[in-house]
């Protein structure tokens, strides 16, 4: 920071030669039925991690209130033809297992980790919630009571607030612009709903199995084929969206929370989706911008300024569009000041280019982070997952890290200038009016809501 | 039935560090941790929340790495860092490519040897944690229940009993010297442990540690004051408001045994028939069941890694509709069941089974699946700091799959009475939530 001496370090050891990184070989198949599945072996511990998912989600069902994907993930697990609630639960402990169920924007996921051993009875079961869920009546408005909870509880948390508001501002008429559904909506839901969804949605050729850990993959490959191929269902017809019109210049939105002893912020733009080519471009951007502890952000309102305890920006890929946010929960009477240096940093970022010395540091970051993927069963599957979900290349493991190395200081210019559009930021601010308004209202024209989300002004 | 051994190597250096090794080649990554025993419970008095302000100080400068560099350092190197306090151990803990392991090592070291702080870092990181507090704490709903709410009511010793994270008055009353004294009292090589996880040889990693660590002088053993509690005989009981939700809710805390006895393992298995997921009692029957409550978890907080007296602890968010009487009869006919008839050998067979998955999957337990081998750090520091004995990370899970049905049901009838139990109502000032008692 400019205030301050930078002082350097002395006698650090310097970095040894780097060890190759080596992905495990993939194995992807498709069975007769249509259902893509993808093992990775990993022989850490004797367990495996699986995911079972279906692509569609609650923004992707062509009718019905929001959230029913969530809801019909939800309570897939509580019933099946052969067995109740509590006998699944049971089953579950019986093989160490744990498993669980939901839906996000695009997809929904049987999500699932159990001892090797016992990997015929975990699939099996998992077979079963796919494709003979039976939707009991009272298991279905236990979960809809609870799920009515949450949605009330929500809108007292203020980082929750800031994400409803940002998605709705970027989004308008797309379904990407809610989050979670009203309680008017939960309360509408229809069992019969839930079970068009599932049968819609619950098919192998609309279907992605994953399975990572301890196993020989021909094993498991047969098993899978054993368990799952008598399963059949075709892909949903697809839906057709809305376009999106970008807001133009930045306007500011306050979310009233009386007596809020802090303010969330949170800040955002359009970007892109992780198929675009520019991806790996605007990941080594928020990286240094305020994706790591050691970034521009962070040092400046944490480290130099004291504002905030856990300041970020990040980017967001949807599977029909990205964004671009930073977020920060301040003390309230440095609201003005803390937007002024967010901006700051993203001026500078799409003013001058980047120092070689801290762009070697970022790339050096962002390429030894990945490869920590590595290292677990779950890690490893997430990586798989995104690269499958979003349709990226074979190879794009392998390739990712040297993609970073390759980017230079121009690479990072045209990046920030394209993606951290300053000037149509959208802002959102969660906290007391009273403490806030007069600071905020010096970032554009101002919307104040309450937290149920009506105008105030 | 496939049991999991892991490779270790550990030694005590002249100045008193524990040094534990254990490689593992399978990816070319290496994690660090350095633990110190000392925690927010044996804190000054009149400095409530000075170990956690203190963890922050440890990344603020050290003699030869200044302020910002210790964190670009290890972030450069393309790794993660992070530090944490707990009851009885605060740690630091870094994950790096392996090539950067030695850089590492010269950090800690460093920062072992040297801290370089100055009233500048200090106000900064003070108001960093406030920050802290306020988005954990006061201005969430639920913040800090109940591990904020329960010290207080269920604690009578100092120890206990405080704010860990820190009254504000507190906060700002500690200055520099308190900052040195707590890093010459607590933090010297004798009351510390070094672990080194992953793509490193075992001599290696030994002789790495005498390189860079074994020159740091050790320091006078720390005195820790005696956290022991007065024997409990009434149930306790407090109320806090809750400013932002919309859910009465409920915790209730039963004391443990110690750690490392034989009813330490039976009130584990126990803990996981209670609590273990929706397949447990208490979830099974106040949520699925008679559906009272909404939300229903718990358990006993950090296992391996209490060192005082702690609880196994319930919690329950419930429909206004219902009091907190009621709630908490209901609690109390899944508690008399479990002491009146115990529990059958299949479920026990069951829980061994979840037990055992559950453990391997600690062992390997990255962090948001970022921070690889978190789990198996902690358990090594763990036995190395209170048991001076981390190759109990390779035998300790026989005692828990040796628990009979008679010794949980023993264990629920020692422990599992209403006076050495504490409960804290957490209540809406909101909503139309019934009279707690």
């Amino acid at each position: 920071m400019a205030t301050r001496t930078v002082e350097v370090v002395t006698g650090a050891p310097a970095l040894a030669a780097e060890r190759a990184v080596t992905w495990p070989k993939r194995r992807k198949a498709r069975l007769s039925n249509g259902l893509e599945v993808i093992l990775a072996e990993s022989h850490a511990i004797p367990k495996f991690h699986g995911e079972l998912f279906f692509r569609s989600g609650n923004a992707t069902l062509t009718e019905g209130a929001f959230g029913l994907a969530e809801m019909t993930a939800t309570v897939v697990r509580t019933g099946t033809t052969k067995r109740v609630s509590r006998q699944i639960e049971e089953d579950l402990r019986r093989i160490g297992a744990d498993l669980s169920s939901g839906a996000g924007a695009d997809t929904s996921a049987i999500s699932f980790a159990g001892l090797s051993e016992f990997a015929e009875p975990l699939l099996t079961l998992v077979n079963e919630l796919a494709r003979e869920a039976s939707f009991p009546e009272n298991e279905f408005e236990r979960e809809r009571r609870q799920k009515l909870e949450e949605v009330k509880l929500q809108r007292t948390e203020p980082g929750f607030l800031a994400g409803e508001r940002l998605r709705k501002v970027l989004f308008g008429a797309h379904p990407y612009a809610q989050v979670a559904p009203s309680e008017e909506q939960v309360a509408g839901y229809k069992r019969e709903e839930l079970r068009g969804v599932y049968h819609q949605s619950y098919t192998p050729e609309n279907a992605l199995l994953l399975l990572v850990g301890d196993f020989d993959s021909d094993e498991i490959l047969k098993l899978a084929d054993k368990v799952f191929s008598d399963w059949k269902g075709a892909k949903p017809s697809p839906k057709s969206f809305p376009a999106v019109s970008i807001p133009r210049g930045r306007r500011v939105y306050l979310v009233h929370v009386p007596g809020a002893v802090q303010t969330q912020i949170l800040a955002g733009c359009h970007a892109i989706t992780r198929k675009h080519p520019d991806w790996v471009k605007l990941g080594l951007t928020n990286s240094l911008y305020g994706g790591a502890f050691n970034s521009r952000l962070v040092m400046n309102i944490r480290e130099d300024k004291g504002y905030t305890y856990s300041p970020r920006s990040s980017v967001t890929a949807l599977r029909q569009h990205g964004y671009c946010s930073v977020s920060a929960a301040v003390r309230n009477d440095v609201v003005a000041a803390s937007l002024t240096e967010i901006f700051y940093e993203i001026d500078k970022l799409r003013s001058l280019p980047v120092p070689a010395g801290e762009l070697a540091d970022a790339q050096n970051y962002l390429s030894g982070i990945f490869s920590m993927g590595l290292a677990t069963q779950d890690g490893l599957l997430s990586q798989l997952s995104t690269v499958a979900l979003n349709e990226l290349p074979d190879d794009y493991l392998e390739t990712y890290r040297a993609k970073v190395r390759a980017l230079t200081p121009d690479d990072l210019l045209d990046t920030a200038r394209k993606y951290f559009d300053s000037a149509n930021m959208q802002i959102v601010v969660v906290g007391d009016r009273t403490q806030i308004e007069s600071q905020a209202a010096l970032f554009g024209e101002l919307e104040v809501y309450d937290a149920q989300g009506k105008r105030l002004s | 039935m496939n049991r999991l051994q892991i490779a270790i190597k550990n030694t005590t250096l002249a100045n008193g560090l524990k040094v534990v090794v254990a490689p593992d080649s399978a990816a070319p990554v290496v994690t660090v941790g350095v633990y110190y025993k000392i925690g927010f419970r044996l804190e000054p008095r009149g400095r409530s929340g000075f170990a956690h302000l203190f963890e922050h100080m440890m990344f603020q400068g050290s003699a030869n790495a200044p302020k910002m560099q210790h964190i670009k350092l290890i972030n450069s190197s393309g790794g993660l860092l992070n530090g944490s306090t707990s009851y009885d151990v605060t740690n630091y803990y870094e994950a790096v490519p392996s090539n950067a392991l030695e850089r590492v090592l010269w950090l800690e070291a460093d920062r072992m040897r040297a801290l370089k702080v100055d009233d500048e870092n200090l106000k900064n990181q003070r108001d960093v944690v406030k920050e802290e507090v306020r988005v954990n704490v006061m201005n969430q709903p639920y913040g800090g229940f109940p591990w904020l709410d329960m010290p207080p009511v269920a604690f009578r010793n100092w120890a206990n009993a405080h704010n860990f994270y820190g009254d504000f008055a507190d906060l700002d009353a500690a200055d520099l010297s308190d900052v040195q004294a707590f890093f010459k009292t607590y933090y010297v090589p004798n009351n510390a442990v070094l672990l080194i996880l992953g793509d490193v040889q075992a001599d290696e990693g030994i002789a790495l540690a005498k390189k860079y660590f074994e020159d740091i002088p050790s320091g006078p053993a720390p005195q820790f004051a005696d956290p022991a509690e007065p024997e409990q005989s009434e149930e306790r009981r407090g109320k806090v408001e809750e400013q932002f939700g919309t859910l009465p809710a409920m915790a209730i805390g039963y004391v443990m045994p110690q750690r490392r006895t034989p009813d330490w393992c039976a009130m584990a298995l126990l803990d996981q028939a209670l609590h273990g997921g929706r397949a447990g009692r208490i979830y099974r029957e106040l949520v699925l069941e008679k559906q009272i409550a909404v939300e229903a978890d718990g358990g006993i907080d950090d296992l391996f890694g209490y060192n005082g007296p702690t609880q196994m602890t319930t919690r329950l968010f419930h429909k206004p509709e219902y009091s907190s009487e009621a709630t908490l009869a209901a609690f109390d006919a899944v508690i008399d069941e479990v002491r009146e008839h115990g529990i059958g050998t299949d479920e026990l067979e069951q829980l061994k089974v979840k037990w055992r998955s559950d453990y391997y999957a600690t062992l390997e337990g990255g962090r948001g699946g970022s921070m690889p081998k978190f789990g198996l750090m902690h358990l090594l520091a763990c036995f190395a700091i209170f048991d001076n004995e981390p190759q109990l990370v390779n035998t300790i899970l026989e005692g828990f799959l040796a628990v009979t049905c008679e010794e949980i049901q023993a264990a629920a009838k020692k422990y599992l009475r209403n006076e050495k139990r504490a409960i804290v109502f957490r209540l809406p000032v909101k909503a139309g939530a019934k009279e707690a008692a």
